[in-house]
């Protein structure tokens, strides 16, 4: 059921895209030309069966070094979590006929305090981003030890093999200056799970020329994909972006 | 074009919600069906009005038990009353399920509960006589049998499984809890040293069949509901779950616990100074040690996932002085062609 499903999306999202030419297609992540330099933040609030109440803050920067390569980094502190990420990233765009496809690579390191862990983990993605649509397929390498005991089998354990993907659709074409969609992934801007899904609604709205607006209502069951999801994790994300 | 998204949008609706076969529930991929909170508050309440059902007696000498795990029982209940005997042979003190015993339809249910039924008798059998006033006593026990007074129905079968995702699937929670009444629920063993001394072996039963504890069982563990030894040191713990912890190798890809879960059940095993953890679900062997807690995640004893015979069970062997050995048990059963 579970091939039959992901085929089918590939078919529609692929079927769905045709008859969309690049003239008036703007990209999510492409350099407008004007502002290389982009710098966000945003702040999450949530409920989670582990730690119930939740919240946090993110920030991140992005460079367009050339039309088509960009870098950056983000940042976060989720506090009741005791939840804290910074990570490198970077990546190459190309343009194609229904769209951009990227080519990105990201370093992210998470420190679970609460319960004494640092994850590391090394990512490499492939985002084709049409005007209504986005897919992204991936394999993250997943690093993780504790950091309170120091014994001889406090060794780490290392997942070398786990499938990135994520599914998204927007309601309105990507040029509008405001959209809302719909998404489907099994990671999320700090963390990159095995197998569980996490989906929701997704906005953006643009305030000034240089300023947008950005949100997210994300549902993160568990137990998905293979077993009957149940609530884990819920979390909005209110977000502005500024362009220089 | 939009007619085209709307359709696309209501097909996917359609398959996730009505989709679905007798093994999984594709609805569940997005949505909850049997909420793990009520599970753990049935459990829990159960588990407290008839504590006397996970009463083990006091053990004076070594004892052993035996775990299996993802029966996937449907017609044929082979395996499961193979190792049904092999504990009863084997002389066990008890015995686990590590959760996927039955495949959800009411037929299979209906088996299992007389394949339990009759391991039940099998085992009063065995160990149990009868007094001239026609009530059970211990084998063993011969000078004081006419002072027990015990009814066939106060012998409790030691039998402990915890609940999988597929008992849960189709409303199998309604099925599987009229048998087994408790998905979450800890029992002592209570051991007498060479030196006299009493200790506290205890056996935790997790509900991780959703992929979450959920946030009552969270609760409840971090109020301690676990750690009430009055006063006894444990000196070893044994953790029973269906789901996971880790993956037997890159290419399984069952799901799992989230990242934040993983870590925060790893950093209580520790707390727990747990002795083993059994796990289940993915269908593969896998052993390690990890922050001295061992980790064995037992392959399917299904006969349809695993049609040959092979080595699916574990017998624990703890010994009057403390240590501990595990050991893979063959299991021969085919199914019948």
């Amino acid at each position: 059921m579970t091939k039959k499903f992901f085929l089918f999306l590939f078919i529609a999202s692929s079927l769905v895209s045709i008859g969309y030419g690049q003239n008036s297609y703007i990209p999510y992540k492409t350099y407008d030309g004007e502002h290389k330099n982009e710098i966000s933040g945003y702040v999450t609030v949530g409920n989670n069966v582990i730690t119930d109440v939740f919240g946090g803050l993110s920030m991140s920067y992005q460079h367009h070094l050339t039309p088509r390569w960009h870098v950056g980094g983000d940042v976060q502190a989720q506090f009741v979590k005791q939840l804290f990420s910074v990570d490198i990233q970077g990546g190459y765009r190309l343009p194609v006929k229904y769209g951009n496809v990227y080519f990105d690579g990201k370093l992210l390191y998470n420190r679970y305090q609460k319960w004494g862990f640092n994850e590391y983990i090394a990512n490499l993605s492939a985002t084709w981003e049409s005007a209504y649509v986005d897919l992204c397929i991936g394999e993250s390498l997943i690093h993780y030890r504790t950091n309170r005991n120091s014994t001889s089998r406090s060794y780490g354990v290392t997942e070398p093999l786990t499938l990135t993907f994520g599914f998204g659709v927007n309601a309105r074409h990507r040029s509008n200056p405001w959209n809302v969609g719909l998404f489907f992934r099994n990671y999320d801007d700090f963390y990159y799970e095995n197998w569980n899904i996490n989906w929701g609604i997704r906005w953006y709205a643009r305030v000034r020329e240089r300023w947008n607006l950005f949100g997210e209502f994300n549902i993160r069951p568990a137990g998905s994909m293979s077993q009957l999801a149940t609530k884990y994790e819920g979390s909005v994300k209110l977000g502005l972006k500024y362009k220089m | 074009m939009k007619t085209k998204y709307i359709l696309m949008v209501a097909w996917v609706a359609l398959a996730l919600t009505q989709v679905s076969c007798e093994k999984v529930s594709p609805q569940g991929v997005l949505m909850a069906g049997t909420a793990v909170e009520d599970r753990v508050k049935m459990s829990n309440q159960y588990y407290k009005d008839y504590l006397d059902e996970f009463n083990i007696n006091m053990v004076l000498d070594d004892y052993t038990f035996l775990v299996g795990s993802d029966s996937h029982l449907t017609t044929d209940p082979g395996r499961m009353d193979e190792m049904f005997a092999i504990g009863l042979e084997g002389g066990d003190l008890l015995y686990t399920h590590l959760g996927d015993i039955a495949d959800t339809k009411v037929e299979y249910y209906i088996t299992l509960d007389s394949l339990v039924k009759q391991a039940k008798h099998k085992f009063v059998e065995k160990l149990y006589g009868i007094n001239s006033k026609g009530y059970y006593y211990p084998i063993g026990d011969e000078e004081d049998a006419e002072d027990y007074e015990w009814t066939y129905d106060q012998i409790d079968f030691p039998f402990y499984p915890v609940v999988g995702n597929h008992d849960i699937t189709h409303n199998g929670w309604a099925l599987w809890s009229n048998i087994f009444h408790s998905s979450f629920y800890e029992f002592p063993v209570l051991v007498l040293t060479e030196e006299g001394e009493l200790v506290i072996d205890r056996f935790i039963f997790l509900d991780t069949a959703s992929g979450t504890l959920g946030r009552t069982q969270v609760d409840l563990i971090e109020d301690g509901v676990l750690d009430g030894s009055e006063g006894y040191t444990y000196r070893h713990t044994f953790v029973f779950g269906h789901t996971n912890i880790f993956r037997p190798s890159s290419l399984e890809f069952a799901s799992t616990f989230s990242r934040e879960e993983t870590f925060f059940l790893l950093n209580q095993f520790e707390q727990w100074h747990a002795s083993i953890v059994f796990c289940g679900h993915v269908h593969k062997w896998d052993e390690r040690v990890y922050n001295n807690v061992t980790f064995l995640t037992l392959d399917s004893m299904s006969e349809r996932n695993s049609p040959n015979p092979g080595d699916y069970l574990v017998r624990v062997h703890v010994k009057k002085d403390g240590t501990l050995q595990w050991e893979r048990v063959h299991m021969n059963y085919v199914a019948k062609k």
